[in-house]
């Protein structure tokens, strides 16, 4: 079947190819790029009380970056994302990669089952999850104690959620639970797409069906498994509704849960006592979009170029 | 199938990776199960049995009376449902006429406008909201579901127009051709043949619209977090906040807004598995 | 090098039986090459052999070895595949080296190995280049490169020559059968092609719906088809069947007519109880020629001319419908419309009963006989 090509032409289209583009160009500059832009501006003024937004530079954030009182909230929750993100790329990448290869094997039975099945978390709403979580890991239910029970570990269990010290990691491993998913089926559906002969080829070549898969499979989807980890840089430095809706928008204990979203939120519309600073908000947002920038940037330039996809 | 010719190896070999699926088969599903099970008990058996099915004892529904009764939950139900498919009409309409004109009609700019619209994908639009909020409230559009829709659709077009583009370079050349033999349009060209063939497309770009919409408790809690224009998601979360040491309405709550999406899940698994999996990979 | 022995090769999938009782010899040295239409089962065959698909019943030896369990590496088997299947991340020397590279040989030996292969099918300034960056033909020389070092005992080849263009299968099956002739092992090899099979195979097993119809030498299959179906399969173009009735019988002698057209006495083996009955006539083209110095002849209206410059193929319609295609010589003036008689030698023809079995042609003609 003959591959369209653009209509070379195009002048005597004019009115058509301008109204096709329009519309969506017009909401997506007016309601991604602008925002971002102008929130972007924004950062660059303060707003005195009851004054005019003036522009100060680089002043908020000076403030955000290395005065006291926000330095060491910002750096934390810097610091916090960047072990949220850890947890992800050890945890949940590794097991949905180990899950795909498994899933991939031939003449599995049931495999679509287990598909389904396992993807279900992913479905469901993050805040849906972050409750459901709470309340099997509430010392006051217990469930949590018995499950351990089950196994043996019952004397591990405690109130991890709400001592400062595990709160995140487990905040982190019930973000992995949830999202384990999206690696799952972006992998499978890589594996899938590597031809039933290359696998034959290398079980006439002596390999074990483990061996397949690291000399094989693998090399064949790390394209794929490079940008899963970019969407998971990417999304886990967005992250907000599991930590909003467990533990709202203070993040605690001790913003010991505070990531890069939480404070962001809390910046921007102020909560409690602490009034809302659009322009600080601002400037928190600007700073996310440098790191994420940056991670994107690096996977574009330093990674993605390096992974061929190979013609198969 | 006669046995002596199933190797020894593969036999072992199947109980290994089976007993590894089951476990995280259970692992994913049980805290779902738990949940749903335990919105169906009176308070006593949630603590004394938490594990046991409910039975004639432990079984009740007053979770759900009272959270229907102190509730909106239909409200929330049918807001969700609101944006969301009108959200996916606008992306498809508008995604499928950008596709079309980014791949058929070589105009200088193309590539440019095409990566214009491509960095959305990678670029979270949560971090405009201060402007985005002021843009709504400069519009009048606070606590409205006009606003959500039109964040969501801003955030839905640039993958949206990125699968489209893909699937209509697909398209077979004879057909545009042919109409162009005959003197048809171009508007006639996209609405009457181009439109209706980009139907394979249609569920994955619904799938990836969709879910980040449902879910989301970002803008909902911004935008419309009030005069009853809560989604689902921020429906829940407030119900929740209120509500805390109701453990049967909580667990009612919850499962009230699982439920429904297992269902849909379900019957619809394999499409959507199908969309999210062919999109994605390119 | 080994011997390969099927014994009663039963394949089942789910409810449908693909496979149904295959018996096969073949020698240590052997070039064995199935050969059959999509479907008849070849492809399946060649994967059972190799271990890829699980036998339902039957016993598959290889060397002596029972080796139904055993798993492909453990048969001492090497494959080369339609798709040639190379490792795109690996360059050609790793793709070569990989199955020794599993089997944890030490690097020396193999080193020596790959370069020995790859002197063998030319492909020593192609050692760093990856498969992408290959033609058609020398992607395949790696895939056969690849079965080579690993010295197996039996060779399968997969269609190895469809995704070639034409000039390029002609050139490749050349370089096949002198590997062939300089390495001596045993090769199965899996074709729809006849032509190839023809050209290459010291066995032919004609393969039908699951069934071995025949097998035999190119000219055992090409002169003494034993069935219909091979008949018509063997041979390009194919051999012209037409219905005739068996008007009698004598020993060594049966008389058949058509219709508006063919009375002869053919010398056929063709039991009484057949007298009245209709059966197949089969003639080659090659073996026919225009003009009516033979005794089996027919005539009718040329329909089509093919031109190819060392004959010409004309395509004749006889009087009760039938088609028959003649090989005339290059200079043949004949044209369409022309009314044309073609005759050929009675011990050219076959004969087929009403199941298609070949009755038993009696003092066949050197020239149509496969015996040296």
């Amino acid at each position: 079947m003959a591959h369209s090509g653009p209509m070379t032409d195009w002048r005597k289209a004019k009115l058509p190819v301008i109204a096709f583009l329009a519309p969506a160009t017009i909401i997506y500059t007016l309601f991604m790029i602008y925002p971002l832009l102008d929130s972007i501006r924004l950062s660059f003024y303060a707003t005195p009380s009851g004054g005019e937004a003036a522009f100060v530079g680089l002043d908020n954030y000076r403030t955000i970056l290395a005065d006291p009182d926000w330095a060491s909230v910002f750096w934390n929750s810097f610091w916090n994302n960047m072990k949220f993100f850890a947890v992800h790329m050890l945890v949940q990448n590794p097991i949905g990669i180990a899950l795909a290869g498994i899933l991939s094997l031939p003449q599995l039975r049931f495999r679509n089952t287990y598909r389904t099945m396992m993807i279900m978390p992913t479905m469901l709403s993050v805040v849906i999850v972050g409750f459901i979580w709470q309340l099997i890991l509430s010392p006051v239910w217990g469930v949590g104690a018995d499950l351990l029970d089950i196994v043996g570990l019952k004397s591990l269990f405690g109130p991890w959620l709400g001592k400062e010290g595990s709160a995140l990691i487990t905040l982190s491993f019930i973000s992995v639970w949830q999202w384990v998913g999206i690696p799952l089926m972006l992998i499978y559906a890589a594996l899938l797409a590597i031809p039933d002969d290359l696998v034959d080829a290398a079980v006439v070549d002596g390999a074990t069906h483990f061996e397949v898969f690291i000399h094989i499979k693998l090399p064949l989807v790390l394209p794929t498994v490079a940008m899963v980890s970019i969407l998971t840089f990417v999304g886990n430095f967005n992250a907000f509704d599991l930590i909003y809706a467990v533990k709202g928008a203070l993040a605690g204990p001790n913003f010991s849960t505070d990531i890069m979203g939480t404070l962001f939120y809390r910046t921007f519309f102020g909560y409690q006592l602490q009034l809302g600073n659009p322009h600080l908000g601002a400037t928190v947002a600007s700073l996310m979009f440098l790191i994420i920038l940056g991670g994107v940037l690096f996977y574009l330039f330093a990674i993605q170029r390096r992974l061929a996809r190979y013609q198969m | 199938m006669s046995f002596s010719n199933i190797r020894r190896e593969d036999a072992s070999r199947a109980v290994i990776v089976h007993a590894i699926l089951l476990t995280y088969t259970l692992v994913a599903l049980y805290p779902i199960f738990l949940i749903v099970i335990n919105a169906f008990k009176t308070r006593k058996g949630i603590f004394r049995d938490p594990m046991g099915l409910p039975n004639a004892e432990t079984f009740s529904i007053e979770g759900f009376t009272k959270v229907l009764a102190k509730s909106n939950f239909e409200l929330f139900f049918y807001n969700s449902f609101t944006v969301t498919i009108v959200t996916i009409v606008i992306v498809l309409l508008l995604a499928s006429m950008a596709a079309w004109a980014l791949s058929e009609y070589k105009f200088p700019g193309n590539t440019a406008l095409a990566l214009y619209l491509a960095i959305g994908i990678m670029v979270p639009i949560r971090l405009g909201s201060v402007s985005i909020l002021n843009l709504i409230v400069d519009l009048g559009l606070v606590n409205t579901l006009t606003a959500l829709v039109l964040v969501y659709v801003a955030q839905g077009l640039p993958l949206a127009i990125f699968i489209l583009t893909e699937f209509m370079h697909q398209i077979p050349k004879d057909l545009k051709e042919a109409a162009r033999c005959d003197g048809v349009g171009e508007f006639k060209i996209f609405f009457a043949i181009i439109l209706p063939l980009i139907r394979p497309a249609v569920a994955t770009v619904a799938v990836f619209t969709m879910i980040p919409i449902w879910n989301d408790l970002w803008f909902p809690l911004i935008l419309a977090p009030g005069d009853g224009k809560q989604t689902i998601t921020l429906g829940v979360q407030q119900f929740i906040g209120q509500y805390v040491t109701d453990w049967n309405a909580v667990l009612a709550s919850l499962s009230l807004a699982i439920i429904p999406i297992l269902i849909l899940y379900l019957i619809f698994s394999r499409q959507l598995i199908r969309g999210l999996t062919s999109g994605a990979v390119k | 090098m080994a011997d390969l022995k099927l014994d009663q090769i039963r394949k089942r999938y789910g409810a449908v039986d693909v496979l149904h009782g295959i018996d096969l010899d073949v020698k240590d040295g052997e070039f064995v090459v199935f050969v059959g239409p999509s479907g008849c089962g070849k492809s399946t065959l060649l994967r059972i052999i190799a271990g890829l698909e699980e036998i339902t019943g039957g016993e598959l030896m290889i060397d002596g070895d029972v080796v139904n369990t055993k798993s492909p590496r453990d048969r001492g088997i090497a494959m080369v595949f339609q798709s040639y299947a190379l490792y795109p991340h690996m360059t050609v020397y790793k793709n070569m080296a990989f199955g020794l590279k599993l089997d944890k040989q030490d690097k020396s030996a193999i080193d020596a190995r790959v370069r020995e292969a790859a002197r063998i099918l030319q492909l020593d300034q192609l050692l760093d280049r990856r498969p992408s960056e290959l033609s058609g033909g020398q992607r395949q020389r790696v895939a056969i490169g690849r079965a080579i070092v690993r010295q197996p005992k039996v060779f399968l080849f997969d269609e190895p020559l469809s995704n070639l263009d034409a000039a390029l299968r002609v050139q490749t099956r050349l370089e096949i059968a002198k590997l062939h002739q300089d390495l001596k092992s045993t090769i199965v090899y899996v074709t729809h092609d006849q032509v190839e099979a023809m050209t290459l195979a010291d066995k032919i097993v004609v393969m039908n719906g699951g069934n071995v119809e025949q097998v035999g030498s190119p000219m055992e299959l090409y002169h003494h088809p034993e069935t219909r179906f091979v008949a018509g399969f063997i041979g390009s173009p194919a051999m012209n069947f037409t219905n005739v009735r068996i008007d009698a019988v004598a020993p060594g002698k049966v008389t058949v007519s058509a219709p508006g057209g063919i009375k002869s006495v053919l010398p056929f083996e063709v039991p009484q109880s057949e007298v009245g009955k209709t059966v197949e006539l089969g003639i080659r083209p090659e073996h026919l020629a225009p003009g009516d110095e033979e005794t089996l002849s027919v005539n009718g209206e040329v329909d089509v001319v093919e031109k190819l410059g060392d004959s010409t193929y004309l395509y004749i319609k006889l009087a009760n419908g039938d088609r028959v295609t003649v090989r005339a010589p290059g200079h043949s003036r004949i044209k369409i419309g022309d009314m044309v008689t073609a005759s050929a030698p009675a011990g050219a023809a076959h004969l087929f009963d009403g199941d298609g079995k070949a009755f038993v042609k009696v003092d066949c003609p050197a020239e149509f006989s496969a015996e040296e």
